[in-house]
């Protein structure tokens, strides 16, 4: 998945973290190929609005961050409620309140936009998800990361401003806590100089396996 | 087409803000409230402009503290270490894009730390701590001005990893899980007129006497280099003086 993470917009696909690390050491934000900051129009196709499964636009996106965040909220909800996390359950605490406030903040303002919010998904998850620390960390991990790239991929792709500034307020959340489990895990808290991004297709089949009980 | 696809018509749109009138909501106003303290910036440049001030200082920053030998702990130099190395990323590019779309960079502005803060690791993580949550805030606050697309993906991508090296400090020092690591649910906005408060008792003042050796990067020396520090900080400490006064008369 990751050589695809730069997904349609990217003008150029980095084998892994560290060639990309090191193409940004030397390269401009813009990239190779990147026209569009030469004052050319045209650099990608302009094709139909955003529509997906998630509906069209920036409700679209609202619906897909919010079908992502319910996972989380769902997911953190349940690790938290036991007490197999040990200490690590103070950093865990905190993130499950974030991901419940996402929840509510995008439901909000779906619905002061007219529009009908996704269904909360019913979710699974692999066996020893909440027995076992290492394994809750690990997918605990998977989500902040996933969750990362997918706002990030919809930066682009978001017109109004206001929704804009409010998913990149979250984003840095996500960036937060990834960098946070990152850490517990002892792995790179900050793998690449910039945040990564993926495409709708590419997060919902990588959450795909926990929806659907 | 796929969702990837950037439509420059729908993003040119989005201009007027108008936060008010898209949502209200309890959670919903708090949360796009960020959206309203959305400064007013020229031009791209001068955003990338702006942005590039505030990672020269961190990047700086790092260096000098890194070379201090502070830091015993291997997790801690570690992820200092990243810090830095991704630091000189963002001036780097940061300074490229600048250029590739016909701005001129600023000058590398002469810095200036406070005596002490490089002598211990406790006064060094804690204005680390500082910069980082300055320039998450910072980005946040700007990002609403970028036209181009592309260089909005890509300032947000660093305002992403300003959070994660915010929060990285906050964990490696201990500090409380909320308040200290993250900082809500949401991250919040700062105007240019409080980034600049923030930062400016560190520019413009000594020349870079003291400044460590920047190991092996040459390029990323280069892009800094020759430049009159002095003057450098002088001109944008106006411009960014200009640029506060009028988003706060707006």
């Amino acid at each position: 998945m990751d050589s695809e993470l730069f997904g349609g917009q990217a003008v150029i696909h980095f084998k892994d973290e560290t060639t990309r690390r090191s193409f940004l050491r030397t390269a401009a934000l813009v990239g190779v190929g990147a026209t569009l900051a030469g004052g050319a129009t045209t650099a990608f196709a302009a094709g139909p609005e955003m529509a997906s499964q998630f509906g069209d636009g920036d409700v679209g996106v609202l619906n897909y961050a919010l079908t992502l965040e319910y996972l989380e909220a769902d997911f953190y909800a349940q690790g938290t409620a036991k007490d197999f996390l040990g200490d690590n359950k103070k950093y865990l605490a905190p993130i499950a309140q974030h991901e419940a406030a996402h929840v509510q903040a995008i439901l909000g303002t779906l619905q002061k936009l007219g529009a009908t919010p996704a269904a909360k998904p019913t979710f699974k998850y692999p066996d020893g998800t909440f027995t076992d620390a290492m394994t809750f960390l690990k997918t605990a991990n998977t989500f902040e990361e996933t969750g990362v790239k997918a706002y990030h991929g919809q930066v682009p792709l978001i017109k109004d401003g206001a929704i804009l500034g409010a998913a990149a307020s979250i984003a840095g959340v996500e960036s937060r806590h990834a960098s946070v489990l990152n850490l517990i895990l002892k792995q790179k808290f900050a793998p690449a100089p910039v945040e990564a991004h993926a495409s709708m297709d590419e997060v919902v089949a990588a959450v795909k396996p926990f929806l659907g009980a | 087409m796929t969702n990837s696809s950037i439509n420059r018509r729908s993003f040119l749109k989005r201009g007027a803000l108008g936060a008010g009138a898209v949502v209200s909501g309890e959670a919903a106003i708090q949360l796009l409230s960020t959206g309203r303290a959305w400064a007013a910036f020229g031009s791209d440049a001068d955003v990338l402009n702006y942005a590039l001030t505030l990672e020269y200082l961190e990047s700086t920053f790092y260096e000098m503290g890194n070379a201090a030998n502070v830091i015993t702990d291997a997790t801690e130099k570690d992820v200092l270490a990243t810090i830095q190395q991704d630091e000189e990323a963002h001036v780097q590019a940061i300074s490229d894009t600048i250029k590739k779309i016909g701005g001129t960079p600023v000058a590398k502005p002469s810095v200036t730390f406070p005596d002490g803060t490089f002598t211990s690791r406790d006064s060094y993580l804690k204005l680390a701590k500082t910069f980082e949550e300055t320039g998450v805030g910072a980005y946040l606050g700007a990002a609403g001005s970028i036209q181009n697309k592309d260089i909005l993906q890509a300032a947000a991508g660093i305002f992403g990893v300003e959070a994660r090296h915010a929060a990285a400090i906050g964990y490696i020092t201990g500090a409380a899980p909320e308040g200290g690591i993250y900082m809500g649910a949401t991250e919040t906005a700062k105007q240019p007129a409080d980034v600049l408060a923030a930062v400016m008792p560190f520019l413009g003042g000594m020349p870079s006497a003291g400044f460590p050796p920047r190991n092996g990067n040459p390029d990323f020396l280069a892009a800094g280099a020759g430049a009159g520090l002095l003057a450098g900080a002088g001109l944008l400490v106006a411009g960014l003086r200009r640029r506060a006064a009028a988003a706060e008369t707006e």
